[in-house]
């Protein structure tokens, strides 16, 4: 054997050493169980997973039409969230963190009550819906995740130049709010409309909220989606930085909701015309963050409202009151319509596929787009909804041209606040939170993002609303990189509605309405009743109450002593008097 | 479990049972009985009770544990004999220094604490199974609610087909309507429940379905929120009214799947 042929012999088997080394990992990960563990699998897969993710996996179970981002297509074997290099299977480990945790802010909750066999069985059930699982060449090994690096100031610069570079902007936007000039276009490789990060919002993150988690998610992107891997594009160095990055656009690790505004005091003027004043007033009231949900309790139900929380803060002066609110919405709406009674046909309660090309459906766009964009009457009527939107959204979507112009129905938000306040007699009384009831009516200050002014409508419930200037509310809004800002301002005392006393709990509710997403009327994110608190204009001195608590207990301790003692030793005298003797092991008698 | 905070309560049990294995005194019970209903009252319940209702809670405590302890004049004897001892006995006269300056302190504390708490919304007490009407007309049926039944429920038995029919379409009712606030695995922790208050319906409780007629779930699910007498304070519930959804036939289904799902059974009639 010549060297020559001898160093070929050795590089072979190197090869083959090598080849065997990196087959060996991926043979040892197809892992399909058993039939009994994948029969297992389905009694629980059936129970707790088939009314979204469809009997046969398919992801159109019974709640899909309604739901977004849609339920997973088990049978596509295409997985967002795992630990594995892009386009690869995930795995089981990954799978089964999604199942323990779920994904925050959609339809899949977390299920703590599977115990880990019954998990790792619905993950084998879940397996044998995609033939991709038994295809070796499907498995990668997971990437290794690195400690975070320090979140220095330069790593944070480093990885804002790494943001720009990438043109994450261009679908998460410039500060990061979701609002990218892109973000109205995303769909998923299924057509289906998709939502880029609010990445100020880290508790909404899908795939979680830790700057690992954030790691893995660029580092092996989502698949299906249009969040690509940038392990080829990016050193895994960078990639840190761009984490430290994100990580700091975020408005802390959880949302803090709380359930009051607490309005400050101020000798100022309230002037919405001054930018500047304005701002300032604002910067020493502190700011709630509010749940918001979708209305989903009267006709015209909203089952995927993208508003999930709103800021609000108050001040007040001697005369006026003024509320400020804040939201993120991926897009301003302000050609359309919108007000708070406009009809909702039932139909639209699901059709929330997200982009304005469903406009068409609308009477005013229906001529302008031709037919074939307008879905036919039948579609809708149809023998279920699932038909229709299971197949709709692509072609709706298709047609999309976001750019061109507006939605049918534009941005919108409401304070309401109820009529009058509760008798005192039944302070738990409010009118009904959602636009109030016959006995008790509410008053909405409604701003139409069209027009930037606020309307007001007094509520007796949803099918009756009314326009009424009883009160003049003024209104300003703005928009900035995918956040609407609205403040208001009313006289505190009112004709007609509540007035603001110093001191006083005033129930109040929100709506946002997103016009990209069609909502209108009753169609709405909204909260269920919080309450401003006006803080007593007047700062309370804290040493004086404090100084009277301590100086009460200590006057009542000092009397309780003083008075035992005393009765102790009227008790000894008596006895001295009477000659009788107390012997050491009595107890003093009362 | 029961919404309850198990360490808490276990941990409170557990000093319960020390302080009767020690055979403590009567005063010590009086104490530990205030101190541990404040603290069960305050950390003992998962969703927590509003700050207005502990302090109804903890005053009626109170004066249950005075007129114990005032009973008889033999037990206010037993009662305050430490009290007196500390007072009148030389060698406690530390302690006793150590009591006058405490105390205070604590009240200026507590004072301090209340000053400067971050504010919260009023809190009300509300009940959550309302009493229900006599009758109940959905659709222009009338029922009577005392002796009403889900109509389906006996297939249970006489006709396990069916009943399972009924039930895959009261799955179907629930997913297209109900899980975004009681939850896919019904825990009461739905996609929305974090936004709504009160709470939604947990039915993995035990003490909520059971308990309940199924005539009760039928009235609660056809009339909803606004349904509800004062009472349930209607005007905060998010409960739809779903006779405007759905049909008679689809509450009783559904109503006949959170059962089944749960593996529970209605309260039969005239049980109580």
């Amino acid at each position: 054997m010549t060297a020559h042929t001898m160093r070929r012999t050795r590089t072979a088997a190197t090869f083959a050493t090598a080849a065997l080394i990196l087959a060996l990992p991926a043979v040892a990960q197809v892992d399909l169980g058993t039939e009994e563990q994948r029969a297992a699998g389905k009694v629980v897969y059936d129970k707790y997973c088939g009314q979204c993710h469809g009997d046969t996996g398919d992801g159109n179970g019974y709640a899909t039409p309604r739901v977004k981002p849609k339920p997973r297509d088990f049978t596509t074997g295409t997985y967002k969230f795992r630990t594995t290099p892009n386009g690869m299977l995930p795995t089981d480990d990954d799978l089964r963190r999604i199942i323990e945790i779920g994904a925050p802010y959609t339809s899949m909750p977390g299920w703590p009550n599977l115990t880990s066999a019954e998990i790792q069985n619905v993950i084998y059930y879940i397996k044998s819906f995609s033939s991709d699982f038994e295809n070796p060449d499907r498995y990668g090994e997971p990437i290794e995740i690195p400690r975070p690096l320090e979140s220095t100031e330069e790593s944070v610069a480093r990885g804002r130049v790494v943001y720009e570079e990438q043109g994450c902007g261009s679908c998460h936007g410039e500060v990061g709010r979701g609002d990218g000039a892109s973000a109205p276009t995303l769909v998923n490789d299924k057509g289906d409309p998709i939502r880029a990060a609010d990445l100020t919002q880290r508790w909404t993150y899908r795939g979680g909220p830790t700057k690992e988690d954030i790691y893995r998610t660029f580092s092996t992107g989502l698949n299906g989606t249009p969040m690509p891997s940038y392990a080829d594009s990016l050193e895994v160095e960078d990639r840190q930085h761009l984490v430290n990055y994100v990580y700091s656009l975020g408005d802390g690790d959880d949302p803090n909701y709380g359930t009051l505004i607490t309005a400050v005091y101020s000798e100022e003027p309230i002037d919405l015309q001054d930018e500047e004043t304005l701002d300032a007033l604002f910067e020493s009231a502190p700011m709630t963050r509010f749940p918001l949900v979708g209305q989903i309790t009267e006709p015209g139900r909203n089952f995927f409202p993208p508003v999930t929380s709103i800021e609000a803060q108050a001040v007040y002066n001697r005369d006026e009151i003024a509320f400020r609110v804040r939201w993120h919405d991926l897009r301003a709406d302000t050609s359309g319509r919108n007000n708070p009674s406009l009809e909702v046909p039932m139909w639209d309660e699901d059709n929330g596929i997200g982009g304005d090309a469903a406009d068409d459906s609308g009477d005013d766009f229906f001529g302008d787009f031709g037919g074939e964009e307008a879905p036919a009457e039948d579609d809708f009527f149809g023998d279920s909804g699932d038909d229709f939107f299971g197949d709709g959204g692509d072609d709706f979507f298709g047609t999309a041209d976001a750019g061109a112009g507006g939605a049918e129905f534009s941005d919108a938000v409401a304070l309401q606040f109820p009529a009058s306040l509760a008798p005192e007699e039944t302070p738990e009384l409010k009118p009904y939170f959602l636009y109030g009831d016959a006995q008790n009516p509410v008053d909405l200050w409604f701003v139409n993002l069209t027009y930037g002014v606020a309307d007001t409508f007094r509520g007796r419930g949803s099918d009756s609303i009314e326009p009424t200037e009883a009160d003049v509310v003024e209104a300003v809004s703005s928009y900035d990189q995918g956040a609407w800002t609205v403040t208001y301002k009313r006289r505190r005392s009112s004709r007609a509605g509540v007035s603001f006393a110093e001191e006083q709990y005033t129930p109040l509710a929100f709506s946002v309405w997103d016009g990209f997403n069609r909502e209108r009327g009753n169609k709405r994110a909204l909260s269920s009743w919080f309450y401003v608190y006006t803080e007593p204009s007047v700062e309370q001195a804290v040493a004086g109450p404090v100084l009277r608590a301590a100086l009460i207990v200590l006057a009542i301790e000092l009397l309780v002593v003083f008075l035992v003692r005393r009765r102790a030793r009227q008790k000894a005298a008596d006895e001295e008097a009477s000659g009788a003797t107390l012997t050491a092991g009595e107890a003093p008698a009362v | 479990m029961w919404g309850l905070n198990l360490p808490i309560v276990l941990a409170l049990a557990a000093i319960g049972g020390v302080l009767a294995w020690r055979r403590a005194h009567t005063l010590v019970w009086l104490l530990y009985t205030g101190g541990a209903l404040w603290a069960f009252f305050r950390f003992g319940f998962a969703v927590p009770i509003p700050q207005s209702v502990v302090t109804i809670y903890l005053g009626i405590t109170v004066l249950a544990l005075v007129s114990y302890a005032s009973s008889s004049r033999e037990r206010l004897a037993e009662t305050v004999q430490p009290i007196q001892r500390l007072i009148l006995e030389p060698r406690y006269r530390l302690a006793l220094a150590g009591l006058l300056v405490a105390l205070p302190g604590l009240a200026a504390y507590n004072a301090y604490a209340d000053l400067t708490m971050p504010l919260e919304a009023p809190g009300f007490g509300r009940e959550i199974h309302p009493p229900p009407p006599t009758e109940l007309t959905v659709h222009d049926e009338t029922i009577d609610m005392a002796t009403a039944e889900n109509p389906y429920l006996h297939y249970k038995h006489d006709d396990p087909e069916l009943y399972g029919k009924h039930v895959e379409n009261g799955r179907r009712v629930y997913y297209e309507n109900c899980f975004w606030c009681h939850g896919d695995g019904m825990g009461g922790d739905g996609m929305f429940a974090h936004g709504l208050n009160p709470v939604p319906s947990n039915f993995n409780d035990v003490g909520t379905l059971p308990a309940l007629q199924s005539s009760f779930v039928h009235w609660r699910i056809a009339k909803g929120g606004p349904g509800m007498p004062a009472g349930g304070t209607p005007w905060d519930s998010a409960m739809p009214a779903w006779e405007k959804f759905l049909t008679t036939e689809e509450m009783w289904d559904v109503n006949l799947f959170i059962y089944d799902f749960n593996g529970y059974e209605p309260r039969a009639l005239g049980q109580h």
